[in-house]
C-alpha cells in the first residue's frame, strides 16, 4: 500500500490484482472511495504520480475567497451589511494552483 | 459505438436509475465516473463496482455549479483519458401547486414558493445544460466519438404538483432535438444526443411509499408493474450501440396510461 498527502488530505492507494484503489481519509477518521479498479497496466513506478493527477483535479486546490457569516450579518448601528453567500453553489472561487504550490 | 471500452460520466449515478446505468455500463466493459452529492452513495456503488471488477472513479460534485461540473470532466480526463457517454440522471423533486386556497374564505393561503422551484430548476434543468454543454465542449475537443443522453420523464405532459419538475423535465426532452440541429449547423458528427423518459420506475423513492398509492399508480400500467432502472439502463445501452437513435427522446413507461385507457 502507498500513501500520500495532498491538501491536507491523506490518500492511500492500494494495488489488488495489478489495479489500484483510491481512497481518502475523511476528519472523522472513516474513509471515503476516490476510485476503484484504476490504472490496470500501468507499471508501479507511475502510479502516484497519475493518482495524484486524479486528486488534483477531484480536489482543486486554490485560493478561495471567504466572506462574512452571511447567517449572522455585520451589524453596524442600524446598518446591516451582508457578505457574498460563499457556499452557493455559482460562487466563483480561484481554483487554480498558486504557483506556490508545486506543481507535481 | 461500443460500451466496451468506452468512458461514461453518471451525474447521480449514486442511487436510482444513475446507480444501475453505472453497474450496466462496467457489466459491458466500460470504465465509469460516479458524479454525486453524496459521499456515502458514491462510496457504496464504488464498493460495489470494485467486487464486480470494475473501474470507476467518484466525484462529488453539485451539477448546477459551472466550477464543479469542470471537476468532474477533468477527473474523468485525468482517470480514463477520454469520454463517450454523458447520462445526466441527477435530479430532484420538490412537489407543491401553484397556488392553494382557504377551504373557507377562498382566497389564496399559500403559493408555491421559489424554495420548491429554484432548486429544482437548478439541478434539473440547469445541472442538465451544464452537464451537457461541458460533455460536448470535452468530446469536441478531444475528437472522441460520444452520446450524450438527457433524462426527462413521462411526466413532461405535464402533471399537476409538478409545475417545476415537468417544466425541467420538457426541456430534457426538448434539448436533445436543438442540440444535435445545432451539432449539424456546426458541422459536429461525432456526437449524439438524446433524452430517455422514463415512466414510473423502481426507485427508493416509490418502492418505499405507501402501498395503496402504489397500487393505485400500477392500475394504469398495462406491463402492471413498475419499470425497473436496469430496464432503462439497457434501453441507454443499445441507444450507445445504435447509432441511428439520435435527436430524439425515448419513452420507456410499461405503457403508462390516462385512467381509461389512453397512453399517455
Amino acid at each position: 500500500m502507498k500513501s500520500f498527502t495532498y491538501n491536507d488530505m491523506d490518500f492511500s492507494l492500494e494495488s489488488a490484482g495489478g489495479r489500484w484503489d483510491i481512497a481518502c481519509k475523511k476528519p472523522d477518521g472513516k474513509s471515503a472511495y476516490v476510485g476503484a479498479g484504476l490504472f490496470a497496466g500501468l507499471p508501479e513506478s507511475e502510479v502516484e504520480a497519475k493518482a495524484r493527477a486524479l486528486v488534483k483535479a477531484i480536489f482543486p486546490v486554490g485560493i478561495r475567497s471567504v466572506g462574512p457569516d452571511v447567517a449572522h450579518p455585520t451589524l453596524i448601528g442600524d446598518l446591516k451589511i451582508v457578505g457574498p453567500d460563499v457556499t452557493h453553489p455559482n460562487f466563483i472561487y480561484w481554483d487554480k494552483d498558486s504557483s506556490s504550490f508545486a506543481t507535481d | 459505438m461500443e460500451i466496451k471500452g468506452s468512458v461514461a460520466v453518471i451525474t447521480g449515478g449514486g442511487n436510482g436509475i444513475g446507480e444501475a446505468v453505472a453497474k450496466y455500463f462496467i457489466r459491458n466493459g466500460a470504465k465509469v465516473a460516479i458524479v454525486d452529492m453524496v459521499q456515502k452513495n458514491i462510496d457504496r456503488v464504488l464498493a460495489d463496482i470494485k467486487a464486480m471488477g470494475g473501474e470507476a472513479i467518484g466525484v462529488q460534485a453539485n451539477v448546477s455549479s459551472e466550477a464543479e461540473t469542470a471537476k468532474f470532466y477533468q477527473a474523468a480526463i485525468a482517470a480514463f483519458g477520454q469520454i463517450n457517454v454523458v447520462v445526466c440522471c441527477a435530479g430532484i423533486i420538490r412537489d407543491s401547486t401553484l397556488l392553494a386556497l382557504d377551504k373557507e374564505t377562498g382566497k389564496v393561503s399559500r403559493k408555491m414558493g421559489l424554495d420548491k422551484w429554484q432548486p429544482v430548476i437548478d439541478v434539473n434543468l440547469t445541472g442538465t445544460f451544464l452537464t451537457i454543454r461541458d460533455g460536448a465542449e470535452a468530446m469536441v475537443n478531444g475528437g472522441w466519438t460520444g452520446l450524450l443522453v438527457t433524462i426527462s420523464s413521462v411526466n413532461k405532459v405535464g402533471q399537476v404538483g409538478q409545475l417545476n419538475y415537468s417544466s425541467a423535465k420538457v426541456s430534457a426532452a426538448l434539448l436533445p432535438k436543438i442540440v444535435v440541429g445545432e451539432f449539424l449547423m456546426r458541422g459536429i458528427r461525432n456526437i449524439r444526443c438524446i433524452g430517455i423518459a422514463p415512466g414510473y420506475t423502481a426507485t427508493p423513492m416509490l418502492t418505499g411509499m405507501n402501498q395503496d398509492a402504489l397500487k393505485a399508480i400500477l392500475a394504469d400500467v398495462h406491463l402492471g408493474r413498475l419499470v425497473d432502472p436496469d430496464e432503462i439502463a439497457r434501453l441507454i445501452g443499445h441507444a450507445v450501440e445504435n447509432e441511428a437513435i439520435n435527436a430524439t427522446t425515448l419513452e420507456i413507461t410499461g405503457g403508462l396510461c390516462y385512467p381509461g385507457g389512453i397512453a399517455k
